[in-house]
Parts: structure tokens; sequence; C-alpha cells
């Protein structure tokens, strides 16, 4: 069902039609009706209540002086004689900077004004453990044990958890990032699997059980199973139904770990889910280029940037441009120097990205140096919390980021 | 007549460990971290049947029997001095796919053909004369061959380990060995050599209980290790700190312990350290003699030293003994327990025997804290339930590999450097689903609709097989006619073509390499139900449920599974296996 209507009228048909139309069992209607109750309800109290922030994670250590290469610089070659990107290769977009050939996508979305780089992200005393520097990213919290992640803490403080599915964490577990005390996030990786297989009879009996947690007990453990499989009951069917309905003409590349997450997320969105944070991980360390990294890297860039420029492209088709903005980040850069295995080893400070209609495109902060380092690492120009704070602040309306974040951290203006 | 009273003494034992661990022994709370030993007037088979859990992969009510029948110092003995059980194991059965000049093994395509243009050969496969098409083609193909025999022999492997879980008289052994691999986690994906994954393997099950500093210089000097962290690239003119790092990180002491600095220095004491293809060697040239200042020591230390430093840091046997903890007892360690189990450790010589003899003698392993509250990683989800069904040999309709790797853990293919993080991180909403699903496969086998993993390619290249067999060329044969991005880069084909090697490479593996033999798994409920004397609907799920949960049902839950199960022949097979599935798919089989 290729679907180029209004917004509203798929919202309608995600919302009544999906359930009530195709003879489908009973429970999924009740399904429907629950998703339907909670979009009447809304949340008028927020500034932005169809706002839907998408976090991307690059995982591994993204080398992003490969990827936003200063390509002007001439310290960037001496340190990368073998691996560095030719000056003539780069795709240039700004000032000395140039994005890695394969980032094409990219370059389509910088030069149509929907795309901000931020410059030299980073914490003080970084960790080059890919482990804590990314629990780092995560809570947002660094060098400190915080249980919860940072947009666990958003949803507890800002969404009403009577409101099932305000995050979705598309993976094969639950990210740190969206670790709740209120909320329980969804999470989920294939939606074709995500469903409870039996007869119908059999089906009807587990529905019917009261499972652990139901009472009050003191294990913990049965508690957690119990809501899990709430959870689960209450969402598989809708998810399921709403990606295997999709249908969409926009190519999302042929790197179909990400493109696959991302073009999940724009089935959920048509189908009118009401999640306001969807979590998305590039799976498996990917990025970790310690050892010949050209061609590897070239690849997942290129993966990376068509999967993106497709998902802004698919949410514009279905007429939700001015509601999505997605924020993209990695655990580290990598050190300036490229190692003997035509690779380069964990680092600091690296850029972080937004995209969407709604962004004001362009380059924010300032580049690190390549010369003045910290131990053969660059030295991070802007807090990697400035650019949550926007996404916090600018974009989803909430001005109390110092609560979410746990420190005051200034805006960038990157949001119209 | 004998006979016949042994059987009514043994049913009747039975019965009792059953009706125990259905009451589920009310584990006293006021033994939360309390270390010291059980006494044997508190052992009872709930008890037992716990140890059997955590200590090994669960088992029947007999084998719970059995345990219950001795004193808990025996019963510990018992599991822990495993060499004392007679084990004849059976080796694993290679195929034989590695040919002379495959070693050592191009890094990738690129590198093969590369190889290939400068001598002429590479990977043992000659390039064709000059003048005849696609001369590199038998090269691309075996690397190719190469990639995808390795991979079906990692299944075998894997499929050879799972049979040896299930059937070993000596399940600690087995279990242990897991803990070493998610601790010292290497994959295969990366290594591309299961004759590497099959050594490291026999190597931490030979020192899985011994002492800690052999298990240590042993995986430092394991090629599969080397490999996967990259210390072929470890050398004196450009250290690879991946090797250092991990070692102090993820393998002994966590992070907050040492400095950057520290992980420096000990990359340097390892550079050199390397392997030639399936042994480990020092690469003297690449090694840097000079001095380094690790932990406050200072001198020409070698990799070593560097463990040896590393052992006299307190923090070490804690950071181990708290791991073993969380994998046998319970994800929460308190910090008195945690620096008294590492402080006993090193006081030993870190001995693991000691450690794991005192964990599961402890009160606190049998306290509530700790009983029914880990949740089962997948390989302990599946092994356990063919335990306690009483299978002897290792189903393989459903695929083993593929049970365990849809819901998060696959054997040699650990997510990342780290392992598997278990605990609460192996439940999503979908995995739990997803749990309780692949139980439908093991107890309605459909061997007829069985596609088995070790004998399939991609529709992409099967296409490139059903397009040959047309009679189509080979430049034909690949176009796959989507005009995606990727077949326009693919091919080329001039020297080579890429796609077709691929295909050939999936043909030359599956002609080469050993089948895993499929058959479902071999057991009757019937019997089973029978002659645990449950004949009426009561005690058919009171069976099944004491049989396989840890913990009791709903009273709600329990009369739900009563009146499916009235509504059903309870001596019909298909109807015991559907309740069965029903059990098994409830959020308190996920604990145990």
């Amino acid at each position: 069902m290729t679907c180029s209507c209004s917004r509203r009228d798929f919202l309608a048909r995600g919302l009544y039609g999906i359930g009530l139309g195709a003879g489908l069992p009973l429970f999924l209607d009740r399904t429907s009706a629950a998703l339907t109750a909670q979009a009447l309800q809304g949340t008028s109290v927020e500034a932005h209540p169809d706002r839907i922030l998408v976090v991307l994670e690059l995982s591994g250590g993204n080398d992003g002086l490969n990827t936003v290469v200063p390509y002007a610089d001439p310290a960037y070659h001496k340190a990368r004689p073998r691996i560095g990107i030719a000056a003539e290769d780069v795709l240039k977009v700004h000032d000395g900077f140039g994005f890695h050939p394969s980032l094409v996508g990219f370059e389509r979305l910088f030069k149509d004004g929907k795309m901000a780089v931020v410059h030299g992200c980073g914490y003080d005393r970084p960790s080059l453990s890919h482990f804590s520097s990314m629990s780092y990213w995560h809570t947002g919290v660094p060098n400190a044990g915080e249980p919860l992640g940072w947009l666990g803490r958003l949803a507890d403080d800002r969404l009403d958890p009577s409101t099932r599915n305000l995050i979705v964490n598309l993976g094969t577990s639950q990210s740190l990032a969206v670790r709740s005390g209120k909320h329980s996030p969804l999470v989920f990786d294939d939606p074709a699997r995500f469903r409870r297989d039996g007869t119908d009879e059999q089906k009807r009996v587990m529905a019917g059980l009261a499972g652990p947690g139901a009472t009050a007990s003191a294990n913990t453990t049965l508690d957690f199973l119990g809501a899990t499989a709430r959870n689960a009951a209450d969402s598989s069917d809708f998810v399921r139904q709403a990606s295997a309905a999709y249908r969409t003409p926009v190519d999302y590349g042929i790197g179909n770990a990400f493109g696959g997450g991302l073009q999940r997320v724009a089935a959920l969105i048509a189908a009118g889910m009401k999640t306001r944070i969807y979590y998305v991980v590039y799976q498996g360390n990917a990025f970790d280029t310690h050892v010949q990294q050209g061609d590897v890297h070239s690849r997942l860039l290129m993966y990376t940037a068509d999967a993106v420029r497709a998902f802004i492209d698919d949410v514009a088709r279905l007429g939700r441009a001015d509601d999505v903005s997605v924020l993209m980040f990695t655990e580290f850069g990598r050190r300036v120097e490229e190692n003997g295995s035509l690779g380069t080893d964990h680092g600091t400070a690296t850029p972080m990205f937004l995209f969407g209609k709604q962004v004001k495109g362009g380059f924010y902060g300032q580049p690190p140096s390549l010369t003045d380092l910290a131990d053969g690492n660059l030295k991070m120009t802007t807090d990697f919390r400035r650019v949550y704070a926007t996404a916090i602040k600018e974009w989803l309306g909430y001005d109390d980021t110092a609560a979410v974040l746990k420190g005051r951290f200034q805006t960038l203006g990157a949001f119209a | 007549m004998v006979r016949r009273v042994r059987f009514l003494l043994g049913l009747l034992a039975i019965v009792t460990a059953l009706a125990a661990a259905t009451r589920a022994a009310a584990p006293a709370a006021e033994w939360t971290d309390d270390l010291s030993p059980i006494a044997p007037a508190d052992w009872n088979a709930a008890r037992a049947a716990h140890l059997l859990e955590r200590a090994g992969f669960g088992g029947t009510p007999q084998d719970v029997a059995k345990l219950a029948a001795m004193t808990p110092q025996r019963a510990v003995d018992w599991l822990v001095d495993y060499e004392r059980v007679e084990h004849r194991a059976v080796p694993f059965d290679e195929s034989g796919v590695w040919d002379p000049g495959m070693d050592p093994f191009p890094a990738s395509r690129a590198e093969a053909v590369r190889i290939g243009r400068e001598r002429g050969e590479a990977l043992g496969a000659k390039v064709l004369p000059e003048g005849s098409q696609r001369r590199l083609q038998p090269v691309v193909d075996k690397f190719f061959y190469g990639l995808r025999a390795n991979s079906i022999e990692t299944q075998r492997l894997g499929v050879w380990w799972a049979t040896r879980m299930l059937t070993t008289p000596r399940p600690l052994e087995e279990k242990l060995t897991l803990f070493w691999h998610g601790h010292f986690a290497t994959g295969d994906a990366k290594v591309r050599d299961y004759r590497m994954m099959l050594r490291q393997n026999a190597m931490l099950r030979a020192r899985a209980s011994g002492r800690l500093r052999d298990l240590l210089v042993g995986i430092l000097e394991d090629p599969a290790m080397l490999v996967y962290l990259d210390n072929g690239e470890n050398v004196k003119a450009h250290p690879n700190e991946n090797f250092g790092r991990e070692l102090l990180e993820l393998f002994t002491m966590g992070v907050g312990h040492y400095t950057e600095r520290d992980v420096r220095e000990a990359a340097r004491a390892f550079t050199g350290w390397t392997n030639d293809v399936l042994a480990f060697k020092f690469d003297t040239a690449q090694h840097d003699f000079g001095a380094k200042t690790f932990l406050g020591t200072t001198g020409p230390l070698n990799g070593t030293d560097v463990i040896d430093t590393i052992l006299a840091q307190p923090v070490t046997g804690e950071f181990i003994a708290g791991k073993i903890y969380r994998y046998f007892v319970r994800d929460e360690v308190s910090p008195a327990v945690r620096t008294e189990l590492g402080r006993g450790f090193r006081a030993s010589g870190y001995q693991m025997k000691p450690l794991l003899k005192r964990v599961f003698l402890s009160k606190d392993f049998y306290s509530s804290g700790s009983v029914a509250t880990q949740i089962k990683s997948p390989v302990v989800l599946v092994l356990s339930t063919y335990r306690k069904l009483g299978l002897q040999d290792l189903p393989t309709i459903p695929d083993f590999g593929n049970l365990t790797g849809s819901l998060g853990q696959r054997l040699f293919d650990p997510p990342n450097v780290a392992g598997w993080a278990g605990g609460r991180t192996w439940i999503t909403p979908a995995t739990l689903l997803q749990r309780g699903n692949l139980f439908r496969d093991v107890l309605q086998p459909n061997p007829a609709g069985f596609r088995a993993p070790d004998r399939q390619m991609p529709g992409i290249y099967a296409r490139v097989g059903e397009n040959l067999t047309k009679g189509m060329n080979i430049t034909e044969a690949t176009k796959d006619g989507t005009g995606d991005a990727e077949s326009n880069q693919v091919d080329r084909d001039e020297d080579y073509n890429t796609r077709y090697a691929s295909y050939r490479g999936y043909i030359m593996a599956f002609e080469r390499t050993k089948p895993i033999p499929r058959h479902a798994a071999d057991f009757s409920l019937t019997a089973l139900t029978a002659a645990a004397g449950a004949t009426t609907p009561e005690a058919v799920v009171d069976h099944l449920a004491a049989r396989f949960l840890s913990v009791p049902l709903a009273t709600k839950d329990r009369d739900a599974f009563i009146a499916y199960a009235r509504s059903k022949p309870l001596t019909s097979e298909p109807a015991l296996r559907e309740l069965l599935y029903l059990v098994l798919s409830t959020p308190e089989y996920q604990v145990n």
C-alpha cells in the first residue's frame, strides 16, 4: 500500500484501518482502540506534542576526521599519509571541510540545508574504552555511575508514563540511553518475528494469564519479566502489522541493517504510533576500524548516509517533515595519527550531526586543532551535552534541560 | 521383585523431590550475603535443584534426586572436582576443509586478488594462463570457499559443543568453559578460522578450574585471541593498544584501576606477541625491549611480567570473583561479598576450585535473593530444556545455533569483546515472545519443512545457480535484474566475477564439509508423565510445572492450564506437547 495521501488520512488509516480492515483477530482491535484512545487523549501540555526525536548511534567509535575531513589542514595529511582522504576526493561543503566521498547522501542533505555538523564533540577526562565512553554518552553523565539513560530521564521528566510506547528502541537489546525509571521502552529488531506463536486456543490461554508480578513479590526479576510480557502483548500486533503493511518508493540503500531500522521507524510513524523518541543502533561495534579501514569505513559511511537521506525523504513523503528530527552520534572519534595497520586507534572528540527540515543547516562550534593535542588525541571543543540540550530545548520544547542533563549546557541555536 | 521395589523407591524419591521443589523451599532472606556454608540439615531437593541449575544445565527429577541424596558438601565436590567423573568426550570431527596454501588466509578478497596477480597463485589456487577469460576466477572462488567452509565448520563446532554440554556427566566443566568463552570473548566472524576457535575452546576447558594465571597466559598466547584483538598488528614502531586495553578493562581489573599510560605501556610489553597461524609466536624483531612503567613497576617488562603485575593487584581477585558470582549466583554483588571472595581467591593463589566451592556451599547462594532470580542465557534456556526432557542426543531440527542465535547468543560468536552482557539484557518484549515461540519447533518439529542452515545460500546466489542451469553464461547469470548499486558494482567481470565466485564458494563448501546430521528431539511426554504417575489434569500440570519451572505458577494461571488440560486427552502426545508449550512460554520459565 504505497501511500501518498495526506498525513491525516494516513493517521486515520493507521489507527483505525489496520485493525478493522483485514479480518484480523479480535485482540488486535483492542490494541488499535487503545492506541486511538491514547491519540485522542493527546498531551496538550507540551509545546510540540507531535515532534519526534530519532537518535542514531554509530557503535564502535566512528573516525570523525575521515568523515568530516579537514582537507585544507596540512596537519591532517601529515598525520594520515596512507589512510587520509585526498583533498581532490573530498565532497567539499564548507570552508576547508568536506565529506568523505562515500557521503553523497549527506552532501545532498547539507546542500538542501537539512543538516547541521557540530565540530569537536566530547567531554572532559575522556575514556578511550568503548564500553565506558558509550555508557557516558548513553547516560549523558560522564565519569559517573548514573543508572538511567538521558532519553529515559527525559521521558521520566516530561512524558506521561501512562501512555505506552513513547520510546521505541530498534535493536536486539535495550540501550542504556533509553533506560527509564517510569517508562518501559519497546525494544525489537525484526517486526515480523515480534509475535506470539501458537494455535488460537493457545494464544487465548496465554493472553489470559496473570503472569508473575501481578501480585506483590519479592522477586524483582519476576516483576521485570511480568511487566515486559504485558508490554509485549500490548504492542506486538500493532508493530508487526504496521511494518508488514508499509510500502515506500524511497530506496534506503544496501546497508540493510541500518537502513532497515530507519525504514521501520518510518513505518511506525506512518502508522500513527505515538512514539516520541526512537533509538536506532548501527550494531556490532561496526565502526571500530583498527585495521585496514579504507574499504570498510567507506562502506559503513555510505550505508549510513544513504539510509539517513532516505529516511528524511521518506518522512517528508509522509507529510511529517516538520515533525521529525534526527541526532546522530558515536562514542568517540579516533586517534589523529593513523596506526601501523592502515587503521586508527580509539580517540576522543568527534563531530555530531543533526538532520531534518527544521534544522538550521551549517557547521557549529570550533574545529579542534590537529596539532594542539592531548596524548595524540583531539581536545574537545563542544561538550556533547550541548547538542543533547539543543535537541531537548530547541526541538522538543522542554526548557529545563538542566534537570534532565544534571548540569547547565548552552544550546546551539540549531533549530529554526 | 527387587527391581520393582527399587523402581517404586525411585519413584517415591522423585515424587518427594518434586513436592519439595514445588514448595520452593521458602529460601531464607536472612541468608543474603552470608558466605558461611549451608548445614546438611538444611539440604533438600529444592536446593539440590537450584545447585544443578546454576552449576550445570539443570536436569531431570532423577538427576535432582541423586544430588539431593548427597550432603551439600558431597554434591558440590561431585560437581566441582569433575575430573574424578569418568568422561570419554567425543572429539570434534573435522571435515578437513583447509588446503595447503590457504595459510595465512588473506584479509579480504582484494588482498587475495593482489597476491594472485603478484605470484600467479593464491590460497593454493593457480591463476589461469594468459589469454584465458577471468584469469583470477579460481583465486576468488577459493577465497569465498574458504570463508563459507570455515563458517560451516564453525556451525558444526557449535553443534559439537552443545552436544557436549547436553551429554557430559561433568556439567560444571562445560558451564565454566562457557563462562570463560564469554569472559575472553572471541568471535569467529573476525578470526575466520574454526581451527583457532577449536583450540581456544580446548585450552579454556583444560584450564577452566585451575589457576587464573594459567588461563591468562593461555589466552594471551592464544592465536584466536591474538587475531581477534589485532595483536599481530601490535609492533614496536606502532603499538596497537587493543590487546592491552581489553586485558586490563575486561579480562582482569575493570575500569578505574589503571591509567591510559598503563594501557600504552602494557601494549608495548605485548609487542611481538603474535601467531604463526595455529601456533603462538614471539616475534623478537617486533618486541619493544625498552623499559616500561606499568602499575608502578618499572623494567623491561614483557607480557608475562604484565600478567604478574596485574595478579599482584587486589582488585584483580575482586574483579574475577565478582564476575564469577554474577554468572553463577546473581546480578548484584554486595561490596562486602565481592571484597571477601576476591581476598580469598587471591590468597589461594587464584585457584578457581576453592572459590567455586565456597560460592556453591554458601548460604547466600541458597538465599531468596539468589534462588530463581537469574534470567537464563539462551544457551542455558535451550540446553536445560533438553536436559529436563531427558534427551540423550542434541536435536538438530530446529537448528541449535539458530535457536540461541535468534535470542542473542550464538556459540563462537559473542557480540563484541565484552562478551554477552547477560542478565536483563537478554530480555526485550520481542525476545521474550521469541523465547517461548522457539519451543514450538522443538515440541512440534517439522522435518519436511526444515532447511538446514549449513546447506543454505542467500537467494541472490541461489539464483545464479538457477540461471546457470537454464544455460545462461556467467555474465548473464550473475546479473540480478534489480539494477541496484551492489550489482552494478560487483559485476565488472573482467579478471573475475565476484558474484559467481560467491556462488561457487558455497557449492564447493557444501561439497567439502560434512553435513550436520538432522533429527528432531526424541522424547515421549506420555511416558514421562506416566512414569511420574500423573494421570489427572491437575497432576499433569503440576508435574510439568515442577519439572520445568523454578518458581510456582500463580494460582489463576495453574487453573488456566488445568482447564486447558481438561479439554484434551491426556494420553495424547500432541496434546501434552501443546500443554508443555504453554508452560515453557511463561515469563516464569525464563528464570532459574
